[in-house]
């Protein structure tokens, strides 16, 4: 009887145990197979819009250094959307090859003159654009002008009769977009906006909590009131932001609002960690310092702080994963804008948030998978610097 | 030659909240010399010694009654707390160097008093460490983490990082509870040649250590000093029934 209770309650156990896992690798193994497909450099390394623009590239006469045969093996596409449809054929004008390909994008079918090859000394890579703006001519460009002829249905063999510019040549490029840089970029601007208004804050309060505070009913309430806070749900703090950022202080669906809305959401979280991390500063070494003559501040400033730095520094680390992993919030205050934001009050969505538009606006579930993957992949990034920067300090403390 | 007296405490009540730790509480300390506080433990003895540098100003609700005076001054009149303690210096029961390099740890006092001026406080360095014994321990790792010295050499250089503030006074709470007995000689040792230009109050629960390192002794009993004199007077010729039972082991 005993036994058959025993061996019940293991065999639940190890249901729980299996259920989580199972549950947990399914939906991995759902956004991996979705995603994974579209994961590539240029996934990472292009722009959600496409870009066109034309560029004024100096002409430099570099011959080329390898051979025809290594030029076609070497010549760079894309294998999972373009079919090349002829050799790459080299510029010493330009210092690039360029080659004829068979783009497909979602059903559409497109043929395409693509950037394959970028010889070394050429100075496409620096090409400027006509208010002097550096674009760079890089592999994977698509070429529809050199000096005003359209390529479309050239015979490519002749790429150096069309470079008609004697020191420069006018070329327009059009960069592929469907890349998520333009979401990587504003993800990165979140978390270095959110972090510089939270961080000083959230660090000073736990100082102020910490070290000066009498205990008693008014810190009671902060640490009551940082508690409560961290428990709310991110769209609450989302509508705030929208109500008092986004309306009420004219910031629109910016940078700007929603760095200040994340900032409030990572407050309570940065304050209780530093604190944390304060408290177990040994108190022996607050009294060496005192014994010594130093003031508060000299103690705080250089024993106490230096000791609480990799608490702290995991309470950025888990801050940044919560920027990245944010999404509800920012909707509401950062808007969807899938463009670099140019200014603090413009648009711009982040990583999370783009994943959310391309799979609600246009259906495209491989893509915001695609986009979860590398969210995952940065998240797990952020978690193991989180336990080595934790390890290496422990390490070198005691 | 009448010693001349450094501390006088005069009917000193110190009270944690409402439990009153110290209970009128008069003694002298003379200048120059090591002064012993005996006792049984929770009796007031780290208290005390913690007065004698304002140490208890860093405790909440603490209430202090009567006076301490430092050289006639008062030091719980109107006093730079500060100043006091770079004169007053403190070495405690489990050794507390920073986790900075041994270097940056005897540096530490003189840097907060503003000294910057690094061949000064090189020199301000080796005479704290070669005052407190250890150069020949330490001199190649004066860049290495202080942690990483052993627990006796860590008290040595607690020892020298109060000495580098050039106080009058050091305070010792048990200093060598936490150490193995060879550890231990060496402090004490190291005692015998500051005594020549400090005034030493040692906490220690060791009678004998009492009787080797001390000229004076006070024995406290739950917050009351109930002998305090000579030291040989005390071990020898106790007046106090109390004293006696404690200093022939009988409790504590
Ligand atoms: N910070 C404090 N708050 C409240 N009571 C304290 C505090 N520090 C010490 N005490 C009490 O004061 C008494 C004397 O303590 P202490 O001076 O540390 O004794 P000793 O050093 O002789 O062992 C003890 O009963 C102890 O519990
Ligand atoms: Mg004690």
């Amino acid at each position: 009887m005993r036994k058959l209770k025993d061996n019940l309650l293991k065999s639940l156990i190890y249901l729980s145990a299996f259920i989580t896992v199972g549950i947990l690798v399914w939906i991995l193994g759902y956004v991996f197979s979705n995603g994974i497909g579209l994961i590539n450099w240029n996934f990472i390394s292009n722009e959600y819009n496409e870009k066109t623009s034309y560029v004024e590239v100096k002409i430099t006469n570099t011959p080329l250094s390898i051979n025809q045969e290594s030029l076609n093996e070497k010549a760079f596409y894309n294998q999972k959307v373009d079919k090349p449809l002829s050799d790459a054929i080299y510029s010493e004008k330009l210092g690039i090859a360029v080659m004829e390909v068979e783009h497909s994008l979602r059903g559409k079918k497109e043929n395409q003159f693509i950037v394959a090859y970028i010889e070394n000394g050429s100075e496409a890579g620096e090409a400027l654009d006509k208010s002097g703006k550096k674009i760079g001519i890089n592999l994977g460009d698509v070429i529809t002008k050199i000096d005003g002829e359209a390529l479309e249905g050239k015979d490519l063999k002749d790429l150096n009769a069309i470079v008609s510019g004697s020191n420069e040549s006018l070329v327009k490029i059009t960069k592929p977009g469907y890349g998520v840089l333009t979401n990587i970029v504003t993800t990165l601007y979140m978390i270095i906006l959110s972090l510089s208004i939270a961080a000083p804050i959230g660090i000073l309060a736990a100082i102020y909590l910490v070290e000066y505070a009498k205990p008693g009913k008014l810190v009671n309430v902060i640490r009551f009131a940082t508690e409560s806070l961290s428990g709310i749900p991110s769209i609450i703090f989302g509508l705030f932001g929208m109500a008092f950022f986004v309306v009420f202080l004219k910031f629109n669906l910016s940078l700007l609002s929603g760095a200040l809305t994340i900032s409030i959401i990572l407050l309570p979280v940065i304050i209780r960690s530093t604190e944390e991390a304060l408290k177990s500063v040994p108190d022996a070494y607050r009294e060496a310092s005192y014994g010594l003559g130093a003031t508060k501040l000299q103690t705080i400033s250089k024993i106490i702080i230096p000791s609480a730095i990799p608490g702290i520094l995991v309470a950025v680390i888990l801050s940044i994963g919560r920027i990245v992993g944010e999404s509800a919030a920012l909707l509401l205050t950062a808007g969807t804008v899938a463009k670099i934001p140019e200014s603090l009050f413009a648009s711009g969505s982040t990583l999370t948030v783009q994943a959310y538009y391309v799979a609600k606006e246009e259906a495209n579930i491989q893509m915001a998978c695609a986009i979860g993957i590398v969210v995952i992949v940065l998240i797990i990034v952020l978690n193991i610097l989180a336990k080595l920067i934790s390890k290496i300090f422990n390490k070198a403390n005691y | 030659m009448a010693d001349k007296i450094k501390f006088i405490i005069k009917d000193l009540d110190l009270y944690y909240d409402t439990f009153q730790a110290l209970k009128k509480v008069n003694i002298e300390i003379k200048e120059n010399k090591v002064t012993a506080f005996i006792g049984p433990s929770g009796c007031g003895k780290s208290t005390l010694l913690r007065c004698l540098n304002r140490m208890n100003d860093l405790i909440d609700n603490v209430k202090i009654e009567g006076a301490v005076t430092l050289d006639e001054i008062d030091i719980y009149g109107d006093i730079d707390v500060i100043n006091l303690r770079t004169k007053v210096g403190m070495v405690f029961q489990k050794p507390n160097p920073f986790p900075m390099t041994v270097y940056d740890n005897i540096a530490y006092g003189p840097r907060c008093q503003g000294i910057k001026d690094k061949k000064k406080l090189d020199e301000i360095v080796e005479r704290s460490i070669v005052q407190s014994a250890l150069w020949d321990e330490v001199k190649d790792r004066l860049n290495k983490s202080a942690l990483g010295l052993s627990g006796g050499q860590q008290q040595r250089l607690c020892i020298a990082r109060a000495i580098a503030m050039e106080p009058e006074v050091i305070l010792m709470d048990e200093p060598t509870s936490a150490l193995d007995p060879i550890a231990t000689a060496k402090i004490e040792e190291l005692m015998e040649t500051l005594k020549k230009k400090y005034t030493i109050v040692i906490v220690t629960h060791s009678m004998q250590q009492a009787a080797r390192i001390s000229d004076d002794t006070a024995f406290f009993l739950s917050g009351e000093v109930i002998e305090s004199g000579k030291t040989i007077g005390i071990f020898t010729n106790p007046r106090d029934k109390r004293t006696e039972d404690y200093i022939t082991g009988r409790f504590g």
